[in-house]
């Protein structure tokens, strides 16, 4: 008997452990600080953020900021990953410490997924209200059917005040305005515990009496009949009959309380628009391409032709949303995160104004340190070794022009 | 040690050890089949009990009375036939939703803070205790498959209606019509749960019009009888003796 207590009790620890560790411990995915370890071809040829503005970088509960701008998706968009037929925008943050009250593309509210076109340029804007204080990481995002998430760059954002006083007021159809933190919660648990409890009653039925052993060698002598008694058999008919005429009573009552209802809404939403951009009046031919490693520099050889009618400059490299900028053609004042923000990353050999017609070759050199810290670097271990990105040429006037660029990367280790 | 010589001198001494026994077998039984339970349902059912804004009239009513009646079937098998104890499906039931609760209490709620009335778990009680109760009047495994089997798929959406009935309520928001339960999964952001990956009113069960609820319950019904037969089966060869050896006893 000792043997066996202990052989139960072990095992009871054990099964006490697996339950604890494997099944309650599932939390969804509130980290969003993948950014770093997405693979640095998707970062370069998916989606492409820019023009950025994070509205806020204190917002106290209750109230909103906006991070809105534009995003370009690339024509080269590599060949391992799903096309965007079914992309969902969405937001990179560590759970719902905003709520999303509103997102939308080419002015089109999206709560749901779309289908976005390569080689367009779309703008966006996504409307948070802070819910939840701390300092938090809030990416861009977008979600691609079958390539996963594709994360934008993030700013740290403070939000100040109490969860205690966040209110979401919704007003409904009916008329109602109600509270979406907690509305209808007393009903989730009024009924949750009424029929936890009935179901206790049950179980207790049975198990104030003695069960396993006696009622083993019961079966064994064969006088199973005898363990379900009559009375047993109309206390369960009670039970079950409870259990119907309850379901039917709460669910009749429960349709005169809310008579108006409608099903989730689900469906992907086409025909996004996107942002009729003319065509570039400079082209760009990537002559070649290296990364040194010890210098962490990108250099290219550009044979860049003005077609247009004003002299360019080139003032800004952006690839997987680090943006390396020539100081005396632009400056950002955007308010750009620090991190991957190169002020000066850009060099060019000769930056003198490019005239109309005029077509010239360059060397340009992008160096930051966030090719290492943004593990951008790495793609020179890519199976396919490219590299890819949007190039911003500004005339006099400030006016802007964007160029995508696409080519092999030779690395270069000294 | 000595194996011949019994540990109990009285009668008394006899049924206090017997009724030790009881209770360290019932929480055993109820920590494993909670931990065993919790971890399929989560694999199989997953997002559909997780989220108010996956809980539809055809997907979640079709596959969460499917993927729910496996332990039950199994349980009910080895503590009916074994020791006649109509109470298989309900301890499963009970087991698994107090694992749910702690979960998305603690969890979801407590270290994500996604509101509870957003991820709350489903209500599975009435269709176990139906169970039972088939399994006990009828003391047949077929009997229990068919009918027990078939109000399993048919209680559960009745069974979980007042509860989400309020979230179905719809709204109008920038233009476009959504019940509050689509509100709350738009608003509470699930950075790991795109829109697109929501299974919700997709399928070919369309003749029927209108009433998609009935004619998914009564699908899934059918199916569940045929999960039951299959977990019963699984319950019966897992209550097996054999492989303990006789002088271990
Ligand atoms: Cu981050």
């Amino acid at each position: 008997m000792k043997i066996i207590k202990d052989k139960v009790s072990k095992l009871s620890f054990v099964a006490l452990l697996v339950t604890l560790t494997a099944a309650m411990f599932y939390t969804p995915t509130a980290s969003a600080h993948g950014e770093k370890s997405q693979a640095a071809f998707m970062r370069m040829r998916t989606i492409h953020w820019y023009d950025l503005d994070w509205s806020k970088d204190e917002v106290a509960i209750n109230e909103t900021m906006t991070i809105s701008g534009k995003f370009h998706v690339f024509s080269g968009w590599p060949e391992t990953v799903d096309k965007p037929e079914v992309a969902f925008l969405n937001i990179g943050i560590p759970g719902p410490v905003f709520i999303r009250q509103g997102s939308w593309i080419g002015g089109q509210l999206v709560p749901r997924s779309v289908t976005l076109e390569l080689g367009e340029t779309y703008d966006f804007k996504v409307l948070l209200k802070a819910r939840r204080p701390g300092d938090w990481h809030v990416h861009t995002m977008m979600n691609v059917e079958g390539g996963g998430p594709i994360i934008g760059p993030g700013k740290w954002v403070t939000i100040t005040g109490s969860m205690s006083e966040f209110v979401n007021p919704i007003v409904t159809l009916t008329g109602e305005t109600i509270n979406l933190e907690d509305y209808a919660l007393d009903n989730v648990y009024f009924w949750h515990a009424l029929w936890y409890a009935i179901g206790l009653a049950w179980l207790v039925f049975w198990v104030k009496r003695p069960m396993f052993i006696p009622r083993s060698i019961a079966v064994v002598d064969g006088k199973a009949d005898s363990l379900i008694s009559p009375l047993d058999r109309k206390i369960g008919i009670a039970f079950a009959l409870g259990t119907v005429v309850l379901v039917m009573a709460s669910m009749g009552a429960t349709n005169d309380a809310y008579p108006v209802t409608t099903p989730l809404q689900a469906g992907l939403m086409r025909g996004i628009k996107w942002i009729d951009i003319p065509a570039p009046t400079v082209t760009v031919k990537v002559e070649d391409a290296t990364y040194r490693v010890p210098g962490r520099a990108m250099q290219m050889t550009l044979t860049i032709t003005n077609n247009g009618d004003a002299a360019v400059q080139l003032g800004e490299f952006n690839t997987a949303s680090v943006r390396f900028l020539d100081a005396e053609v632009y400056e950002d004042e955007s308010g750009y995160p620090d991190d991957i923000l190169a002020e000066e990353g850009l060099t060019v050999s000769d930056n003198s104004p490019l005239a109309p017609g005029e077509t010239r070759t360059v060397e340009v050199t992008a160096s930051d340190a966030a090719w290492e810290v943004y593990r951008l670097a790495d793609l020179i271990y890519d199976p396919d070794s490219r590299f890819a990105g949007l190039l911003f040429f500004f005339d006099e006037e400030g006016n802007r022009q964007m160029v995508t660029v696409d080519s092999p990367l030779i690395p270069s280790f000294i | 040690m000595s194996a011949s010589q019994s540990a109990v001198r009285s009668r008394a001494e006899a049924v206090q050890v017997s009724r030790t026994f009881d209770w360290m077998i019932l929480f055993t039984l109820f920590t494993a089949v909670l931990g065993g339970y919790h971890i399929h349902y989560m694999l199989t059912g997953g997002d559909w009990d997780f989220w108010t804004d996956w809980k539809d009239r055809r997907l979640w009513v079709t596959v969460a009375p499917i993927v729910s009646i496996t332990f039950p079937a199994a349980v009910q098998a080895c503590l009916w036939w074994r020791y006649r104890l109509p109470i298989g499906a309900t301890i499963c039931v009970v087991a698994l939703m107090l694992g749910e609760w702690i979960n998305r209490y603690l969890n979801f709620w407590g270290w994500t803070y996604f509101p509870v009335n957003f991820c709350f778990p489903s209500n599975l009680i009435p269709g176990a205790i139906v169970l039972d109760v088939i399994l006990m009047l009828g003391g047949s495994m077929t009997l229990t498959a068919v009918v027990g089997g078939l109000a399993w798929g048919l209680l559960f959406y009745p069974g979980n209606w007042p509860i989400i009935a309020p979230l179905h309520v719809p709204v109008e928001y920038n233009g476009m019509m959504m019940t509050l339960a689509d509100l709350q999964g738009y608003h509470y952001v699930r950075t790991g749960t795109p829109e697109y990956i929501r299974m919700v009113e997709k399928g070919t069960l369309r003749t029927f019009g209108k009433d998609v609820a009935p004619v998914s319950a009564f699908f899934s019904g059918f199916v569940s009888i045929i999960i039951y037969f299959l977990w019963h089966f699984f319950g019966k060869w897992f209550a097996k003796t054999d492989f303990i050896a006789d002088d271990e006893l």
